[in-house]
């Protein structure tokens, strides 16, 4: 029999944030907006996750979910004024229990969490072009990063966004809006069956940055739920990239 | 019976558990059999704050004792221990390592520190 008592080796401190406000995305998909009762900001990279500690009848599990807005630094470059509150968005998973808790909750409900944890990140502008590429709500991770890329002069930025329903592309508009202003950012959507995305992404990159040109020089950023991931990160990985040019993170 | 004891960097007292391989899963976090998934099943907590899912080494453990014996680290895995303070030549990540000799004898250091504790002060 399983002793009752845990043990715990070095116990890291939670901290609860409140829910302020909720956005549908669409039917599945949500954002949550979440301010630390201690009004203290949440520090992070662009690209880090916090931990969320959800109870289940008898027991607790700890779930990931990316921080989708940009840390204070980045807000204010935009002109927006430094804010507490934070966002996480996500999607309903079948059988997911753990977003099923989430969904549950309401404004006004508190969250314990840990964190900003993860190296999944994009710190200082890169100086050679930046592809991120995107499964539908594994925008939350690359929304900070293209944000913070695109912070200061910098080389072309290419985002390919891919879900299987227009409303499932998130923040759609904002990225439009900066492709307008921004010459060295493009920004692409691929809409593709369910079980096609990764095959669309897959061919996709293989023709414009394997075949289509000799340059191995772009960083390469990844995310997105299962294998697909790992398929994409092998074709640039085994066709000259640099391993530590090619980051991703799998869901 | 596989056997796996845990040594704690802080001093806890270390844990023996003993446990047959094949009644993997034992919880429902990290692959099926890992250390991870041994430990939370067996009531011991050992951080896993992306859920088991290779994406943070809050899991890092030194292994002491019978590195053979666990599944092959993938490049996944190695691409995190890349990030992972106080890497060791026998770190493994708990969520990834498995053990699935039924005769298998590991010994695992759970160090006090792990890249996420650090990055969190740092980012305070
Ligand atoms: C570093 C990291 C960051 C993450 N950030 C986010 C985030 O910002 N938003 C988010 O929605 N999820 C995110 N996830 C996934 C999230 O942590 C949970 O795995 C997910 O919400 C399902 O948890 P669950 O307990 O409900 O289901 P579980 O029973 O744990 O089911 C997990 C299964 O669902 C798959 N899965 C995980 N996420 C998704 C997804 N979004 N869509 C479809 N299938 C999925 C997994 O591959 C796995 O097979 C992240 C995961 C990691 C490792
Ligand atoms: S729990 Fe995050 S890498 Fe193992």
């Amino acid at each position: 029999m399983p002793p009752e008592q845990t043990a715990r080796p070095a116990s890291r401190p939670s901290r609860t944030a409140r829910i302020e406000r909720i956005f549908d995305h669409a039917a599945d998909t949500r954002s949550l907006f979440l301010a630390p009762i201690d009004s203290r900001a949440l520090r992070f990279t662009p690209g880090q996750f916090i931990s969320i500690v959800i109870p289940l009848a008898g027991e607790t599990r700890n779930r990931a979910y990316s921080i989708a807005s940009s840390p204070d630094r980045d807000r204010e470059a935009d002109g927006l004024s430094p804010d507490a509150t934070f966002e996480i968005c996500f999607n309903r998973v079948p059988g997911g229990r753990g977003v099923d808790w989430l969904f549950e909750r309401v404004v006004g409900d508190t969250i314990d969490f840990t964190g900003p944890f993860g190296a999944f990140t994009l710190d200082t502008p890169p100086s050679v072009e930046s592809i991120f590429l995107a499964d539908a709500t594994a925008i939350a991770p690359i929304r900070p990063m293209v944000h913070r890329a695109a912070s200061s002069a910098h080389a072309p930025i290419v985002l390919i966004h891919a879900a299987y329903s227009a409303d499932h592309l998130l923040y759609q508009a904002e990225f439009e809006d900066l492709a307008g202003r921004d010459s060295e950012f493009r920004f692409e959507k691929i809409i593709a069956p369910e079980g096609a995305i990764y095959d669309r992404l897959f061919a996709e990159c293989e023709r414009r940055w394997i075949r289509g040109d000799s340059n191995r020089a772009r960083r390469i950023y990844i995310c997105g739920v299962g294998k697909g991931v790992i398929r994409l990160r092998d074709l640039f990985r085994q066709n000259g990239y640099e391993r530590r040019s090619v980051l991703y993170e799998q869901w | 019976m596989a056997k796996l004891r845990v040594i704690f960097e802080n001093g806890d007292p270390e844990r023996v558990i003993e446990f047959d391989p094949a009644a993997a899963p034992f919880h429902h976090d990290g692959r099926p059999g890992s250390i991870l998934d041994i430990l939370l099943g067996h009531k011991i907590h050992l951080e896993h704050a992306c859920g088991g899912n290779c994406a943070c080494t809050t899991c890092h453990v030194v292994v002491k004792q019978g590195l053979p014996k666990l599944s092959e680290a993938e490049e996944q895995e190695e691409d995190m221990l890349d990030k992972a303070p106080g890497l060791t030549p026998t770190s493994r990540l708990g969520c990834q390592a498995v053990i699935e000799d039924p005769d298998a004898e590991v010994t695992v250091m759970i160090p006090r520190f792990t890249i996420n504790l650090v990055s969190e002060s740092e980012s305070e």
